[in-house]
Formats: structure tokens, C-alpha cells, sequence
């Protein structure tokens, strides 16, 4: 990354981005943007106090675990690549897949790479297994005022 | 109640049961029929007779009547009952006929039964009365049908493609408006029709124009009657349906705006930007008036609690009094209606009873029911009705042109749409929406109070374009749908763990579009919800809503009320001994680890696990006696059958399950199966089409289920059984299949566990407030 995360995004790395993730140039830069925005600190990462300063995320029941998404496995901070191949894993899933360039893997976008997300949202101790006591702490922090039958939950 | 030999000699009885009701059915509409020209020409006689008194009064004294005929007095009420009355035997001798209803939608046959009537009309009387007047249709005969649509309007997916909706009904609208008008305007140019009485190119664009904008709107009531039948998926028919209900706007705004050009004769841009405004405040204006209404009402339900009587009442009235004050200043009634009723629902069904939530449901449903019915009549009786001109060329280029509009119109929208959209809509949904653009009552209408001077060949043509799309379209759009396989209804009622995993995708795409700073669907959606529960809840809604002691509460006083009434009634037979008498609230607390960081958890109630909550649901199933069902069909013509409404005794139907759960026992450790409770394959059907929450798939596997043996000597422990197994296998919640080889059921006995499970787990608990719980409303045919 470039020494001063302030200043413009190198083109080749907006291209590897692009490839890997999929996003549109115009994306990418946008949400670079938005990257430097919240990256007070100026050292082209972000940590978690960075996320949880974003007000809608603190009042959020599930804004601990996806700021956690964010984190790779025991680190504390994310790159711009880190951020945007979490970001790219919502991105609409295309019908046809031009992506000839990753035979290989699927796309982050692809269903399978979803489910595995939203799996390791509730698996928060990432042994790959949801048990019981996560699933109830998965209901207890969801709000689901309006269904009545859940009103046991609060 | 009936033994298992039923279902086989009910079909036999039941078809000759059909062809008598037949029989009676058809003496009866004959009978009706001729009252009624009877009447019509009693009437008519009346009128006659009216002079005559005068001179009568220097004659010899008569004798005093014994019997007379006095009809002048009743003649309204009376033509109206009969009129209602017919209605409803037609729908009566339908459903007696599962095979015609299979093929014909129902509203074609009511057409025909109003050409019929108001053929033997026009014999009794030579001419027949104007029944389908503007004033009863836009007045009386609209707003139940609407009110219903609104009240039981899915939210979620309506707002969800609130933005494909729109286009649809604005600018397809808007294109299908100006696309027929103006090339019948040059088809009326060109035509030179030897045979027409009328010149048809005296008719100048602004008429062609404003014909063309009482054509082009799609009619919720066609739409309506024909979609419920086909049960096609929960997206399509909300759009069609979205689109036929919010399209009022943009039709009584072009309608006014074409009026009032035609009397003024001149059109300047002006006048085309103020049309453009007056739309936004006729749609916008509606909604806001209805709005206002919900709010109150919503308000006015909060203080009910002591005259619970006259709770559905004021719903009824707030509704109809947006629709009326929308009316008054010419704002779009229909929208209004629909406001009123999506934004008081929420509030006033927390608010009002039980039983009153299910008064305004069949009430809805019945008057929805019954108007839909007289207006098909009445457009058949208002076709037989004064003299058409029958201009071929003119006629045919209509329905051409409409059809062809409204293809481009959806293709083209589509197109643009699908940049925007996520799910995008296939060829087939394109078809079927393109198909679905059924012209009805309010075009009909519309044209009745035309004051050009083509009224006659318009009206002609409109109701030729209904005709066409209500009887071609209307009659194959089932084939067609069967023929495309285009996505059905999903059966099964939304579980508790897709509810769940719905909400938390709702939290997290929401999270990470403020992580985006992307101020999307979610934002406002998810702004709109806090603000909701923070503030408008507590305005609104009366007291506090049941916490779970409340519950254990309840479950507590109704054990007493059973072991009463079992006692009173002379010792009961074996107590359902699947529940543990005492549920304290220790028991049920969870260990909460924390995960390494996640907040601490701020609860100091103890909880009820999602386990423990659908065992105590269980159990209160098998001993409450009222179920609050959430229905959230939006179809009319089957409500859930309930053959357990009938008794409200609840000596007599406590008595009746307890046999009948002893009957189940014999049959569960035989091995049979319970045969389904009573009811035509149509009912069930029907019961099961309309009640989202009726069926589950027998084997569903991604539903958590527990199955409950009610005659296993362990089950005072079974609490703990399930405990231990819930334990073991994490997300599933099942009993291990090698223990359900002991408690074999058939799939319908799966099917039905699921579908009580299912039903108790949105049981919402009860009123606090509910003084009246002695009745209930089980609508369950046999209890676990």
C-alpha cells in the first residue's frame, strides 16, 4: 500500500482489487473513500475502535460480530484489501460468470461464499460448529419484537 | 367426529349432497329471479297507481283489509336484500361445484349470472334499473373490498418492491393511457366504416384520450378475484396487485385532468404541469389522510379495554371515513383506504381482543366477499342494460391496442426495472404480470359517468375489453400458469428459525451499509423500526405487553380452570401427562458463555431458552383453549374452515378432545394413521391455501421440530428427553430417529405435529387484559 493511505489508490492495485473481488472501478475508489474516512489514524488500516466509532454499528445487536468478520483469524487490524474482500462477498451474485480469471475458486460473491460469511457470524468461536449456546445468543441479541411468539426472548 | 369409514362413503354422499344443494340452489335463484322481476314490475305498477287515489276517496267505504300489499314502503331494502341474497346463493352453488370452480374463475360465472339476471330482468319490465349507479359502486360496494386488501396487506414484501410497484403503476399507466388513446384517436381518423351509425372521426383526440385513461387502469377487484385462485408466488401477485391498487391515483388524476380539458377546450402547458402536481398531492394527500385515520384508530383502540364490543366498529368506521375525507377532496380514496388500514394494524391488533380481531376478520372478509359478488352481477345485469353501439372496428382496435400497450408497457418497464433490482423478473414473471392487467368494475364505472357525447360506443368498448379480460384472460391464466410452471405459493408458514435468521440478516446488511456509509433500504427501514418501537409503540398501544411471567401466569390459571371443569364433569379420563406441573423459572435459565468480545449480556431476567419456550408452547397447546392465528392471507374466498367453531361449549369440546386424544393414543401405538378431519378436498384445500400457517410439508428438515408422543409412559420426562438430545446435536432439534421408530406416526401425523408446533410457536400469548377467555377460537382439527 502506499506509504501515505491518504492519497490516491495505485492503479495496479485498484486492478487486483477488481479482479479478485469484483467491484466496479467507480466502487472500488468510492469505497477507498470511505476506507480513509474512517481510518483516523492514517496508517492505511483499520482497527476495531475504528469500526465501533461508526454510531449506527455501536447501536447495532450484531455490530460486534461483523466488525469481527472483518478481522482475519488473532489480528487486530485490515488493510484495504482485507476490508474489500469482506465487502465483496455482498456483492450480487452475476447469472453468468465472466470471471475467467478464477477458474479455480469461486467468486466471493458466490452463494457458497455467503453462507460460509453469514456461518462464521454465528460461529463465533470459529470451530466451524454452531452449538446450541450460540445460536441462543444469536436470539437474544436479535431483536424480533415483532413476531409475538418471540416475546419470551427479552 | 366421524369414524375413519367416512371420508370413503362421504364422497358418494357428498356428490348427491352436491346435486341436491344443486337443485335446491337453482330453484331458489329462480325463485329469487322471479321475485325480483316480480317486484320490478309491482313497482313499476306502483308508480301507476299513484294517481289514481284521488279520485278514488267519493267511492263506497271499503271493507277493512285484512291482507294487502304494501310494498312501495320496503321496495329498497327489500330489492337490495334480494339482490344481496342472490349474491350470495350464486357463490353458495359455485363452491358446491368443485369442478366448474376448477376451470372458471369465479367471477366469470357471476357475469354470466348477471347477464342472465338482468335478461329476465329486461323480460319482466322491458327495461332495467340502473343498479350499478356510480354512487353504490364507489360508495358502498368499493370500500369493503379495499379495506380488506389494505388490512391484510403483506408489509414486507409490498415494501420491499414498493419502487417496482410504483413504476408500474405510474408510468405503465401513464403509457398505456396515451399509447391507446392517441392511436385510437388515429385509428378513428382512418377507419371508414361503411356500417357504423356513427362517424367515428367526430371524436376528437381529448375524448380519445380521456377514453384511453379509464381503459388502461388495471382493476384490484378483477385482479383480485382471478389471482386468488391461481396461487401464483407471493412476488408476482404483489406486484400485480400493488400495481391495480395503487394505479387509482394516477387514474382519477388523469380522469379529472382529461374532464376538465374537454370542458375548457383548450389545453396549454400550464394546465399539464398542474396536472402533474395535482397527482403528486392526489397520491401523496391520499395516503397522508389515510395515515392520519390509522393513527387514530390505532389511539382509539388503546382505550377499548372495557368495550371490547364495539372494537371492531371502530376500525369499520375509520376506514370508511378516510375513504370518505379522501373522497371529499378528490384525493385518491383508494390509497387512502389502503394507508388507514396497513398503518393501524399493527397497532390495533395488539390492542384489541381476541375476539374482536376475529370479528373484523370474517366481517372484512365477508363484506369484501359479498361485494365482489354484486359488482360482477351488476356489470353483467348493466351489460343486458340500454343500447350499445356495436362498432367493430372501433371495438376490435380497442382490446388490440390494449393488449399490445400493456405488453410494451411491461417489457419496457422491466427492462429498466431489472438494472435496479436485485431478484430480477424473468420472461415468465414478465408474462404473467403482462397477462395478469385485468380491466374491471371501476373502468365501467368511470365510463357510466361520462357526459361525452360517444358515451354509448365508449361504454360499448369498455365493457367488451372487460368481457375479453376477465373471461379469456381470466379463464386461462390458471392453464397458462400450470403450463409455464411458474412458481407457486410456498405453502408453509415462515418458521421461527427463518424469522430469525431473517431478522439477523436484516441487522447485518444493515451494518454493513453504515460500514459503507451507503444510505440504503436498510438504513431507513432499520431508522424506521427504532423510531417505532421507541416512541409511536408507546403512544399506541395500550399497556404493556405480556412478558413471559405473564405467560407462566396464564398457564398457571388455566391448569386450575381445566382440573376444575375435568372434575365437574365427572372425573376425567387419563390427564395429559406430557406436562410437568411445575415449570419454575430456574430451570430454565441458560448458561450464557460469552464469546471472547461480545458484549456482556445485560439481561437480568432469567430467559427462556428457544428450547424451553417451545416446549412450554407445547404444553400450553395442549391445554389452551384459544389460539390467536395470525392469518396473513390475503385471500378471500376461503377463511379457515373451523369445524370446531360450532360448539362454544366448552364442556362439550373439552369432552370431544379428550376423546378424541384417546382415540389418537389407541391409533398412535397402532400404528394407524389419523384420517383428516371433515371437509370437501376444496375446503381443505382452500383451508390450507389460505392459511399460511396450516401446513408444513411432512419431512421438512430445516424446520426444528419436536415430535411429542402424548402416549409414552416417559413422558412426564420428555422435558428432559428432548433436553438431552437438544444438547447433543447443536442447531437440530428432532428426536433421534432410532426413539422415532418407537413413536412411528404417518407423515400426516409429522405434518400435523409440525403444523400444531408451527401454529403454537406464533401463538402470541394472551391479553392481559382478556377477561373474556372463556371462549377461544381453535381452529386446530385435531389436537396433538
Amino acid at each position: 500500500m502506499g506509504s501515505r493511505a491518504s492519497t490516491l489508490l495505485r492503479e495496479e492495485e485498484i486492478e487486483e482489487i477488481k479482479k479478485e473481488t469484483g467491484f466496479s472501478h467507480s466502487q472500488i475508489t468510492r469505497l477507498y473513500s470511505r476506507f480513509t474516512s474512517l481510518d483516523k489514524g492514517e496508517n492505511g488500516t483499520l482497527s476495531r475502535e475504528d469500526f465501533q466509532r461508526i454510531p449506527e454499528l455501536a447501536i447495532n445487536p450484531l455490530g460486534d460480530r461483523i466488525i469481527n468478520a472483518f478481522f482475519p483469524e488473532g489480528e487486530d487490524q485490515v488493510n484495504f484489501k482485507g476490508f474489500m474482500r469482506t465487502l465483496a462477498h455482498f456483492r450480487p451474485i452475476e447469472d453468468n460468470e465472466k470471471n475467467k480469471n478464477l477458474p479455480a475458486t469461486e467468486p466471493l460473491n458466490s452463494r457458497t461464499n455467503k453462507l460460509l460469511f453469514a456461518f462464521r457470524l454465528y460461529d463465533l468461536d470459529r470451530d466451524d460448529k454452531i452449538s446450541r449456546d450460540e445460536l441462543l445468543q444469536v436470539l437474544e441479541k436479535v431483536d424480533v419484537e415483532q413476531k409475538m411468539s418471540i416475546r419470551f426472548l427479552h | 367426529m366421524f369414524s375413519r369409514m367416512a371420508p370413503r362413503g362421504r364422497s358418494g354422499l357428498g356428490r348427491s349432497l352436491a346435486e341436491l344443494g344443486l337443485l335446491l340452489l337453482a330453484i331458489l335463484v329462480l325463485l329469487d329471479g322471479t321475485v325480483l322481476s316480480l317486484v320490478a314490475a309491482i313497482s313499476s305498477e306502483s308508480d301507476t297507481h299513484e294517481a289514481k287515489p284521488v279520485t278514488h276517496k267519493n267511492t263506497s267505504k271499503k271493507s277493512f283489509p285484512v291482507l294487502g300489499i304494501k310494498y312501495d314502503d320496503v321496495s329498497v331494502p327489500f330489492e337490495i336484500a334480494l339482490w344481496v341474497l342472490l349474491a350470495s346463493l350464486m357463490k353458495l352453488g359455485f363452491h358446491l361445484i368443485p369442478r366448474l370452480s376448477n376451470v372458471v374463475p369465479e367471477s366469470c360465472l357471476l357475469i354470466s349470472v348477471g347477464l342472465l339476471v338482468g335478461g329476465i330482468l329486461k323480460l319482466a319490465r322491458d327495461e332495467v334499473p340502473p343498479v350499478l349507479s356510480d354512487r353504490i359502486f364507489f360508495l358502498c360496494l368499493l370500500p369493503p373490498i379495499i379495506l380488506d386488501a389494505g388490512y391484510f396487506l403483506p408489509i414486507r414484501p409490498f415494501v420491499e418492491n414498493i419502487g417496482t410497484i410504483l413504476m408500474f403503476a405510474v408510468v405503465g399507466t401513464l403509457w398505456n393511457a396515451f399509447f391507446v388513446g392517441g392511436l385510437i384517436y388515429a385509428v378513428c381518423q382512418i377507419a371508414q366504416d361503411q356500417y357504423s351509425d356513427i362517424d367515428l372521426s367526430t371524436i376528437g383526440i381529448l375524448p380519445c384520450l380521456l377514453f384511453g385513461s379509464i381503459i388502461s387502469a388495471v382493476d384490484p377487484v378483477a385482479v383480485l378475484a382471478v389471482f386468488e385462485e391461481i396461487h401464483i408466488n407471493e412476488l408476482l401477485h404483489i406486484l400485480v396487485f400493488g400495481e391495480s391498487l395503487l394505479n387509482d391515483a394516477v387514474t382519477v388524476v388523469l380522469y379529472h385532468l382529461f374532464e376538465e380539458f374537454m370542458d375548457s377546450g383548450s389545453v396549454s402547458a400550464v394546465d399539464a404541469i398542474l396536472g402533474l402536481v395535482s397527482f403528486l398531492v392526489v397520491a401523496l394527500g391520499g395516503v397522508l389522510v389515510g395515515a392520519f385515520y390509522g393513527i387514530l384508530a390505532a389511539f382509539t383502540s388503546r382505550f377499548t379495554s372495557h368495550t371490547r364490543v364495539i372494537e371492531p366498529l371502530f376500525v369499520f368506521l375509520y376506514s370508511y371515513m378516510a375513504y370518505l375525507s379522501a373522497e371529499v377532496f378528490h384525493l385518491s380514496g383508494i390509497m387512502s383506504l389502503i394507508a388507514c388500514g396497513a398503518v393501524m394494524r399493527p397497532y390495533v391488533e395488539a390492542n384489541i381482543s381476541h375476539k374482536s380481531h376475529t370479528t373484523i376478520k370474517y366481517f372484512l372478509k365477508m363484506w369484501s366477499s359479498v361485494s365482489e359478488t354484486l359488482i360482477f352481477i351488476f356489470l353483467g345485469v348493466a351489460t343486458v342494460e340500454g343500447e350499445h353501439h356495436w362498432d367493430w372496428i372501433f371495438l376490435t382496435s380497442t382490446v388490440i391496442l390494449c393488449l399490445v400497450a400493456r405488453i410494451i408497457g411491461v417489457v419496457g418497464l422491466t427492462f429498466i426495472i431489472n438494472k435496479f433490482r436485485i431478484v430480477k423478473l424473468t420472461t415468465k414473471d414478465q408474462f404473467i404480470i403482462a397477462y395478469g392487467g385485468l380491466r374491471g368494475a371501476i373502468a365501467f364505472s368511470l365510463g357510466f359517468i361520462l357526459h361525452s357525447e360517444h358515451k354509448r360506443i365508449f361504454l360499448t368498448a369498455i365493457i367488451t375489453i372487460i368481457f375479453f379480460t376477465v373471461f379469456v384472460q381470466g379463464m386461462t391464466i390458471k392453464p397458462l400458469v400450470e403450463l409455464l410452471a411458474v412458481k407457486k405459493k410456498n405453502e408453509a408458514k415462515r418458521s421461527i428459525n427463518e424469522e430469525i435468521h431473517t431478522r439477523f440478516l436484516d441487522h447485518l446488511l444493515t451494518g454493513i451499509e453504515d460500514i459503507c456509509g451507503h444510505y440504503g433500504h436498510h438504513h431507513w427501514k432499520n431508522k424506521l423500526n427504532r423510531f417505532n418501537k421507541k416512541y409511536v409503540k408507546k403512544i399506541l398501544i395500550a399497556g404493556d405487553r405480556s412478558k413471559e411471567p405473564h405467560l407462566i401466569a396464564f398457564y398457571h390459571k388455566l391448569e386450575m380452570k381445566n382440573a376444575i371443569q375435568m372434575v365437574e364433569s365427572g372425573g376425567g379420563s387419563k390427564l395429559n401427562s406430557s406436562f410437568p406441573s411445575t415449570v419454575s423459572m430456574q430451570n430454565i435459565q441458560p448458561k450464557i458463555q460469552s464469546p471472547p468480545s461480545a458484549r456482556p449480556s445485560e439481561r437480568v431476567l432469567p430467559q427462556l431458552t428457544k428450547g424451553r419456550e417451545e416446549e412450554i408452547r407445547q404444553i400450553l397447546r395442549t391445554n389452551l383453549q384459544k389460539t390467536r392465528q395470525r392469518l396473513q392471507s390475503y385471500n378471500r374466498h376461503t377463511l379457515v374452515v373451523d369445524p370446531d367453531e360450532e360448539g362454544f361449549d366448552d364442556l362439550f369440546l373439552k369432552k370431544r378432545r379428550r376423546m378424541e386424544l384417546d382415540w389418537k393414543l389407541k391409533q398412535m401405538t397402532n400404528y394407524l394413521s389419523v384420517p383428516r378431519p371433515q371437509g370437501s378436498p376444496t375446503m381443505s384445500r382452500a383451508r390450507i391455501a389460505s392459511d399460511s400457517q396450516a401446513y408444513v410439508k411432512p419431512g421438512a428438515e430445516n424446520v426444528p421440530t419436536i415430535q411429542i408422543d402424548l402416549a409414552s409412559p416417559q413422558s412426564p420426562d420428555s422435558v428432559r428427553l428432548l433436553d438431552e438430545v437438544v444438547q447433543d446435536q447443536g442447531l437440530t432439534m428432532s428426536l433421534p430417529s432410532s426413539s422415532r421408530g418407537a413413536y412411528k406416526t404417518s407423515g400426516k401425523d409429522d405434518g400435523r405435529d409440525q403444523q400444531t408446533l408451527l401454529r403454537c410457536l406464533s401463538d402470541p400469548g394472551p391479553d392481559p387484559d382478556d377477561d373474556d377467555d372463556e371462549d377461544y377460537d381453535d381452529d386446530e382439527p385435531v389436537p396433538t
